[in-house]
């Protein structure tokens, strides 16, 4: 680890280690941390979202700070989790049925119809996923290919902030994916099985296995005099 | 220091093609562990000297939390907001969020609280999945005695029996909430459950979403606590103590707004602490797959208020966190990996283990490689190999089906896992014990319930995979609805802080220390000082 990097993280000009993501880099400058952050590097809670400029590149890239290492001349900005003046209330309760999908969908995210195909969602999405081909999947009713397209959303909500429909397109995908598995999976054997605990004829028997026969746990060292 | 065998060495002893041989030399169950196990060691524990569990051992770095100073004075409370509520969720993991959505769905007036944001929690990172005994050749009987076994015998028989028989629906209420689970055949109606194997059970019981399960657990449940009438979010708010009445019972809690610097004053009737683990307090130097939130905030809180707890002294620490790159260390590789058939290796080629032992078992026959010389070195890491390349050449649309997150890690590491094998080395995982709760998640202090990680006294000194994901559901609805129970109640009193006064004057009768204070609330690496920011 030879040389160093300098890069810029909400104005703090930073040297750091060529092989930390831009997360590391911040922590370790001695910035405070306490937001913008969760799993800290496996890209899942979407929480270090941020806008980067590389060096010598004019155009902005919005991307999860915690899975993208640090380049020289690096500008990076923060953006914090954006909620928006209006959400979509729905209640999973009321879709009860299947059949009246296409108008549920068109009922509670009414916006998906005006996409204007700018692509500003694709161009957010720090996953890279199609999201604008999710919103069109949705309004067409292939419900299938909407959710699948959905499926690594970690709900940063950047294409919401991109959007300048106020489509929601994260929301409108998760609305999506909870309706499919709230009204068709229905496995089998998790039927049998809730039919067998509840008839009582399935159930456990805290006596079994009996002390006597179980074997010994390994043993523990004695607690330490100092700390 | 112990000698390694170098990562080029190493490589060269890979066998090519032909299944690697098993050593002879394996250790009983006992021996390895008490020998090789982080938590049998020497250093592994020191008796508390004062509060509910004075005498009983705990690890020294949590002990040195839990018999701590509170952050806060009366000074603080006096200008703090004052609001109430029915009942205070502190947490927005999947426990949290559980309880949260259960409780306000039976009437009550509900505040969740959380430190980071709602949903960045442990529970957004778990992959692998979660357990329930759905299978016909599976049954709950099987199930509670895998978890007992496991946990090495020392588990509540009544709260084992109680989360599994829970299991199954549990799993419905997720789907009805909207969690989808992979299926093992693709049609409509009629289809069974896909269900994996997961070390140290006896039939195959975890049920996933791919290999991200947790991520689809929580983005569901992050939108039911959303659109949920009667529940108020307060992100950034962590909570820095609880609140007492004077009978000692818990009166709410006191938050911390970061966004504001100024201290929030929340009463309840009743409050759900479900603030998960530790892993972020990296005892004994091992790296952690933990999210950053992951303070052991919870146990110093319900402690100073004089909850009781159980295996303070046993923790988890999962046999692959990635040791190479280094700035990866400490990241999960899934057990789903070793569960579809990934091998582990010493740096001579050879297994030691069967992988799919339960995980102290695996981490320590890890350790015990390493300390005896057979370990692997590569850019000042250590660690073995875990070799998915038979698995990948054998069904090559693995990476993008059931083991997708694998795929991602192994372009983060730089490395093709069909020609190359990963370097891992255990890292610290999850929290065994915790907070004693009974079958409601209630504990020894009336109006302070627990659920999820940060409760403890189910999965004994060792877990299982997929048994947290149940028990964050199972135990988080349950506390969810005894805490609605009280909507009816009468509120006596504001609330204060005389259990800290109390506290501060045992600290003193101990000569204890009193300017170590807690709860930490975020790493040492996150720079932030309460006292340094606060506005008062
Ligand atoms: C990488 C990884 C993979 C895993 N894989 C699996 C798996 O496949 N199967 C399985 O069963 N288990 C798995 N586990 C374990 C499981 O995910 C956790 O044990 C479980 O999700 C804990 O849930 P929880 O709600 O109790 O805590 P968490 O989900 O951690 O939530 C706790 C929340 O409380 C917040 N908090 C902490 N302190 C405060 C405070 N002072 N004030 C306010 N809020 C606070 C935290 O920031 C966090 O949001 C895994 C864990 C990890 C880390
Ligand atoms: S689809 Fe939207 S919310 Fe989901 S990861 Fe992409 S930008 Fe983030
Ligand atoms: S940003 Fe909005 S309007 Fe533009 S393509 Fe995406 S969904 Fe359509
Ligand atoms: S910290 Fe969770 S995605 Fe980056």
């Amino acid at each position: 680890m030879s040389e160093t990097v300098h890069l810029t993280i909400d104005g703090r000009e930073i040297a750091a280690d060529p092989t930390v993501s831009i997360l590391q880099a911040y922590a370790q400058s001695g910035a405070e941390l306490t937001a913008n952050v969760g799993c800290m590097g496996q890209g899942v809670c979407g929480s270090c979202r941020c806008m980067v400029r590389k060096d010598g590149e004019r155009q902005v890239s919005t991307l999860l700070a915690c899975e993208t290492r640090v380049e020289p001349g690096m500008q990076v900005s923060f953006i914090d989790y954006f909620l928006p003046a209006h959400v979509h209330h729905y209640d999973l309760k009321d879709l009860h049925d299947s059949w009246g999908m296409l108008d549920q969908i068109r009922a509670v995210f009414p916006e998906a119809e005006h996409c204007r195909h700018c692509s500003g969602c694709d161009r957010a999405c720090p996953k890279g996923l199609p999201v604008q081909s999710g919103v069109a999947f949705s309004v067409a009713g292939d419900i299938a290919a909407a959710a699948a397209v959905f499926d690594q959303c970690v709900m940063c909500n950047l294409c919401t902030l991109a959007c300048p429909e106020n489509i929601r397109p994260n929301h409108l995908g998760l609305f999506v994916r909870r309706s499919v598995a709230a009204l068709t999976l229905r496995p089998i054997d998790l039927m049998r099985r809730l039919r067998e605990v509840a008839s009582g004829e399935m159930s456990v028997n805290v006596t079994l296995p009996r002390v006597e026969t179980a074997t010994a746990a390994p043993r523990l060292a004695a607690p330490a005099q100092d700390r | 220091m112990t000698s390694m065998i170098s990562h080029a060495q190493a490589l060269q002893a890979l066998r090519p093609g032909a299944d690697a041989p098993m050593r002879a030399d394996g250790l009983a169950v006992n021996d390895l562990l008490e020998r090789f196990h982080p938590d049998y060691g020497a250093k592994a524990r020191v008796s508390l000297r004062i509060g509910a569990n004075a005498g009983a051992p705990c690890h020294p770095a949590l002990a040195g939390l839990l018999e701590s100073n509170a952050l806060i004075d009366d000074l603080d409370l006096a200008g703090a907001e004052p609001l109430a509520t029915d009942v205070l969720v502190i947490g927005g993991g999947g426990a949290g969020a559980a309880a949260a959505v259960t409780a306000a769905m039976r009437g009550a007036r509900v505040i969740i609280a959380t430190k980071l944001r709602i949903g960045d929690s442990n529970t957004v990172m778990a992959e692998g999945g979660i357990q329930a005994a759905v299978g016909a050749d599976d049954s709950l009987q099987r199930h509670y005695e895998d978890t007992l076994r496991g946990g090495h015998n020392e588990g509540d028989r009544a709260l084992i029996a109680q989360m599994v028989s829970d299991a199954p629906e549990v799993i419905r209420w997720l789907i009805d909430l909207g969690m989808a689970f992979d299926l093992a055949e693709d049609k409509a109606l009629g289809s069974t459950l896909l269900r994996k194997k997961a070390g140290g059970t006896t039939a195959s019981r975890i049920l996933c979403h791919r290999d991200f399960t947790g991520l689809e657990m929580m983005r569901v449940l992050r939108e039911a606590v959303e659109l949920q009438r009667g529940i108020e979010q307060l992100n950034r708010c962590p909570a820095v103590e609880l609140l007492s009445h004077d009978d000692g019972s818990c009166a709410g809690a006191i938050l911390y707004d970061l966004e504001r610097r100024s201290f929030v004053l929340v009463r309840a009737r009743a409050v759900v602490l479900a603030t998960g683990g530790s892993g972020r307090l990296h005892l004994q130097g091992f790296p952690t797959s933990n999210h950053y939130g992951a303070t052991a905030d919870g146990l110093v809180l319900a402690y100073r208020l004089g909850a009781r707890m159980c295996d303070l002294d046993s923790f988890q620490y999962h046999p692959t966190g990635v040791a190479h790159p280094r700035h990866l260390a400490g990241g999960l590789i899934s057990e789903s990996a070793r569960s579809a058939g990934a091998h582990l290796l010493n740096g001579l080629g050879e297994r030691f283990v069967d992988e799919l032992k339960p995980r102290d078992v695996v981490a320590a026959a890890i350790l015990r490689e390493c300390a005896e010389g057979r370990g692997i070195a590569r850019d000042g890491q250590t660690g073995v190999f875990l070799d998915a390349r038979a698995l990948v050449a054998a069904d090559p649309d693995i990476l993008e089906t059931r083991l997708v997150s694998l795929g991602h890690l192994a372009a983060k590491c730089g490395l093709d896992p069909r020609q190359e094998p990963f370097l891992v080395y255990p890292t610290l995982h999850y929290q065994n014990g915790g907070v004693m709760i009974d079958g409601d998640g209630a504990t020894s202090v009336p109006g302070l319930l627990c659920a999820g990680e940060v409760s403890g006294g189910i999965h004994g000194r060792n877990r299982l995979m997929g048994n947290a994901l149940l028990d964050i559901i199972s135990f988080g609805r349950r506390a969810g609805t005894r805490a609605a129970e009280s909507l009816g109640q009468r509120q006596a009193g504001r609330g204060g802080i005389n259990h800290v006064h109390r506290w501060r004057r045992a600290l003193a009768q101990a000569e204890l220390p009193a300017d170590v204070r807690a709860p930490l609330l975020y790493p040492s690496y996150g720079n932030f000082h309460l006292r340094r920011t606060a506005a008062a």
